[in-house]
């Protein structure tokens, strides 16, 4: 009797288990095998064991230029959506009932619709021949054309707005747990609006945006989509390199040692930016 | 003139109106409490006090100066809040440090002041704690220091101690109140608890749909309601429609349905229609015909300290509280008499229904 309710929990995490392993573990463990194995422009991907692949990622300048753009605008996005995310969530959070609910699906709305679709969207407004280089023109504040299709500056906006909702969602969700009276309080103790904000507010929802800035570091530093279309062949991310690299040089062991770089980099930042801010932050995240 | 004062405020949202009109003054020192149920406007009120809501009419002044624009930050006001609203993220020590920062008091004397204050709530061994390392009571006396530290000018409680159980509750009533007399703040209490009010207050302020039903002594305002809604919010009562018989002697009568209820020291007109009422503690059971009602006892409770009785007579059910002094049992289905003198019963006129 006790051994049979003892094995239940088995039971029912046991689907999820099984998919985190058949599409998740299996295919990472693959492509880490990959990784170590050589290619030749004759016989194709040869198994075996040498860290080749990586010397070559890890010395080429080339490559090196790839994961430093990559990070930067990783760095940019995240910046932003915190910048503009946070002030987002807290207004949201402060309007009252029938506005609130419009706001809120006006924020999460482009979540509905596929990412390929809403950068296509930002393709028709920032190309040279798009909406608003044509209204500036016309207004007259610009001569020529502002270039934003395939450089960094357009392909980071796109991905803030593609990114934002995130952050909105993660800041919303820890200022629910703030009690609203905290802010008449530091206010009757004769704290402007602004000291309130930062002494009290921030600190309080820093979990939320942290959690924010991390999913949107990774999502940015992942991104493939935004930056093969609104970036195309000049501006190679990693995500797009290791595309080309697995469908076009069809260097496929290349690209996963590429693939397992990226995601080595990216746990490294995540968990030492967790570490960074839940020290500096520790009592909000008890 | 007084220090703090209420003149004739007002609070609509919208069409509703939460405040009706308010006029209140305030002694330099004095313990007030705003007492009323659920949805009276206590809290509306406390919010304007405090600046946090803007009042549609009337003014407030605190010593002389009028302050009903001026910003919550600028009015120098110690606030409890129901949730205490204490930052988690900083230890008890930053705390109650934070209003004396805000007004840059230097390192050295806000540490001082720190210190003092949170002896004064004996959280001294407490100080480097975080709010959520604090238990409920304790908490309470954190809020309670910050609102303190900053020694304002009232001291404004908004039911700080509901979300505490029976027996810390007495007891931080008891501190409460001991702090206050001591340090000698204005305070504004907001509570819907009458034991509360009359255990701390120097005055009740008893409030009724946006309105002051009562202002006075506690003493006063038990003993000497001004009204039907007074009497039951303050303790229980024996409430009867009557309609007057004239007065001699010092004694007016009162007739309700076939049984007279004389009353001292109160002019009633014949004809008049007023409420009877006898607090439950006033009346004695003795032998049965012998008193000026006899009755059947429906319900009997032990509550240790005295008795509660249920006494179901030709004028509708009574309640009674006796004093456990030992010896007595009434036992229920008994009949008895009920007996109280012409000084124990209150007299208030009744509003016609229209
Ligand atoms: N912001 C608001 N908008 C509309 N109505 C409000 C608002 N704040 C309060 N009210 C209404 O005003 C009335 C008085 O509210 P208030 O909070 O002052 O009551 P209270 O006496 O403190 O009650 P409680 O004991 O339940 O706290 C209530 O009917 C409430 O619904
Ligand atoms: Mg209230």
């Amino acid at each position: 009797m006790s051994a049979q309710t003892n094995m239940r929990p088995y039971w029912l995490s046991a689907p999820a288990l099984l998919l985190y392993v058949g599409m998740f573990l299996i295919p990472m463990v693959m492509t880490l095998l990959l990784s170590f194995y050589s290619y030749d422009m004759t016989a194709g991907v040869v198994p075996g064991f040498s860290l080749a692949n990586y010397a070559e990622v890890l010395g080429d300048s080339y490559f090196h230029k790839i994961f430093l753009r990559t990070l930067w605008m990783s760095v940019l996005v995240t910046f932003f959506c915190v910048l503009l995310g946070a002030p987002e969530a807290y207004i949201l959070h402060r309007m009252s009932s029938p506005w609130k609910s419009i706001c809120m699906l006006a924020i999460l709305g482009p979540l509905l619709v596929s990412v390929v679709v809403r950068t296509l969207g930002w393709a028709i407004l920032i190309g040279s021949k798009g909406i608003i280089n044509e209204t500036l023109m016309a207004i007259g504040i610009i001569d020529t054309p502002i270039k934003l299709m395939f450089t960094t500056t357009g392909v980071v906006i796109a991905l803030i707005h593609v990114l934002i909702p995130f952050m909105v969602l993660s800041v919303w969700a820890s200022l629910q747990k703030l009690d609203p009276k905290v802010e008449s309080a530091g206010e009757s103790l004769g704290a402007s609006p602004f000291t309130v904000m930062r002494r009290i507010v921030i600190p309080q929802i820093m979990p939320g945006i942290l959690s924010g800035s991390m999913i949107v570091f990774a999502l940015t530093a992942s991104a493939f989509a935004t930056p093969s279309i609104l970036g195309g062949r000049r501006l190679k991310v990693v995500a797009t390199t290791v595309y080309d690299e697995f469908l076009g040089t069809l260097n496929w062991p290349l690209g996963a040692a590429i693939a397992v770089l990226l995601l080595v980099a990216n746990i490294l930042i995540i968990t030492s930016y967790n570490k960074f801010i839940e020290r500096k932050y520790a009592q909000a995240f008890k | 003139m007084s220090f703090l004062r209420l003149d004739g405020l007002v609070k609509k949202f919208g069409d509703f109106t939460a405040v009706e009109r308010i006029d209140l003054d305030v002694e330099k020192g004095e313990f007030i409490s705003l007492l009323g149920p659920s949805g009276c406007g206590k809290t509306t009120t406390l919010q304007m006090i405090a600046g946090f809501v803007d009042p549609t009419e009337g003014r407030i002044f605190i010593n002389d100066v009028d302050v009903t624009r001026v910003k919550p930050s600028k009015r120098n006001l110690g606030i409890v809040f129901q949730s205490y609203a204490l930052f988690h993220h900083m230890t008890v020590a930053d705390n109650v440090a934070f209003g004396l920062e805000m007004r840059n008091i230097p390192k050295q004397e806000r540490d001082e002041r720190v210190r003092e204050t949170l002896e004064l709530v004996h959280l001294d061994q407490f100080s480097h704690r975080y709010p959520r390392e604090l238990s409920g009571g304790q908490q309470q006396r954190v809020a309670l220091a910050r609102a303190l530290v900053i020694r304002p000018e009232v001291l404004l409680l908004d039911e700080p101690l509901s979300a505490l159980d029976a027996k810390i509750r007495e007891d931080m009533q008891i501190e409460l109140r001991a702090i206050q007399r001591k340090l000698g703040t204005t305070t504004i209490l907001v509570t819907h608890d009458q034991s509360e009010a009359m255990a701390m207050s120097d005055r009740i302020a008893v409030m009724h749909e946006g309105r002051l039903a009562q202002v006075d002594r506690p003493y006063e305002a038990y003993e000497r309601p001004s009204d039907s809604f007074v009497t039951k919010f303050l303790g229980k009562s024996n409430m009867f429609d009557g309609t007057g018989k004239g007065s001699s002697d010092g004694l007016g009568a009162i007739d309700v349905a076939g049984v007279e209820f004389l009353v001292r020291d109160v002019d009633i007109e014949n004809g008049a229609l007023v409420h009877v009422s006898v607090r439950p503690e006033k009346i004695r059971l003795i032998e049965a015909g012998k008193g000026r009602i006899d009755g059947t006892v429906t319900a009997q409770i032990f509550l240790g300290d005295q008795w509660v009785f249920q006494i179901e007579t030709s004028l509708g059910a009574f309640d009674v509280v006796t004093q456990n002094t030992g010896g007595h049992q009434v036992g229920e289905g008994t009949t008895v008499g009920l007996d109280w003198s012409p000084e124990e019963v209150r007299v208030l006129a009744r509003a016609v229904a229209k």
